[in-house]
């Protein structure tokens, strides 16, 4: 049981693929906001991931500033749906598991408190930017 | 181990198990050495009631999935807004079995 090498790349290109058909829906219907949230919707106050929809679909764009002003966190979502598809690919053409181990080792790293207490600082800095630009 | 020691042990912790598991290691742990108890009756498992809390208050921010030790998918539902709210709902009701499962596997690496 648990995370396999399959699990998480079917997982991980299913997510991929729900994330491009959420950016062009976001795209075509750009005049309208979209907003999903949960959080956001419950308590009224934006999340620490709120507008990342806008900033990747500004990276897209090319305008790399507006992208980290609207939220930081969605270079690292951009970042991750541009690499993974080819990386999946690349492993399973190869029959490799180098994203699997990368995937591991990364989750290592994160449990590492020196590690983990800046990024969930990084995070609440994050998010009390995000409130105070009222996304 | 002793019959006593195992059931014991079976009883104050089956709620972190799943049920259909429960079987399979009482009679793993009857057939292991005795050398092995202190470390299996000192394991800290996971309780599935605080991780349905946590998914329940904050799981949009994937803390549930960081407390029971999936920091990547925590990181993936951090990133996206709980997966669009829809991630979250989902581990409303998956996050109880989630955490079942990590603790058999914490408890896999000293049974066998």
């Amino acid at each position: 049981m648990g995370l396999t090498r399959n699990r998480l790349y079917i997982f991980l290109g299913l997510s991929c693929f729900a994330g491009y058909i959420w950016l062009f829906v976001n795209y075509k219907y750009s005049e309208r906001e979209i907003a999903a949230c949960l959080f956001r919707h419950v308590t009224g106050v934006p999340c620490p991931s709120c507008g990342s929809t806008r900033s990747v679909l500004y990276f897209f764009n090319g305008e790399f500033f507006s992208s980290l002003y609207s939220n930081p966190l969605g270079l690292i979502v951009a970042a991750i749906m541009l690499l993974a598809p080819f990386w999946i690919a690349f492993d399973l053409v190869s029959k490799r598991d180098s994203l699997f181990r990368f995937y591991k080792n990364t989750e290592k790293v994160f449990q590492k408190s020196w590690v983990a207490i800046p990024a969930i600082l990084l995070i609440i800095g994050n998010w009390i930017w995000n409130i105070i630009k009222a996304v | 181990m002793e019959a006593q020691k195992v059931d014991m042990f079976m009883i104050s912790n089956a709620k972190f198990f799943e049920s259909h598991q429960i079987p399979i290691i009482r009679d793993r742990l009857i057939s292991i050495d005795d050398s092995k108890w202190v470390q299996i009756s000192t394991i800290q498992f996971k309780d599935p009631t605080l991780s349905i809390v946590l998914s329940v208050i904050v799981g949009s921010f994937g803390v549930d999935r960081f407390v029971i030790g999936d920091t990547g998918l925590g990181i993936g539902k951090l990133l996206t807004c709980g997966g669009l709210g829809i991630w979250t709902i989902v581990d409303w009701f998956l996050i109880m079995g989630a955490t079942r499962e990590k603790n058999m596997e914490m408890l896999q690496r000293f049974l066998f």
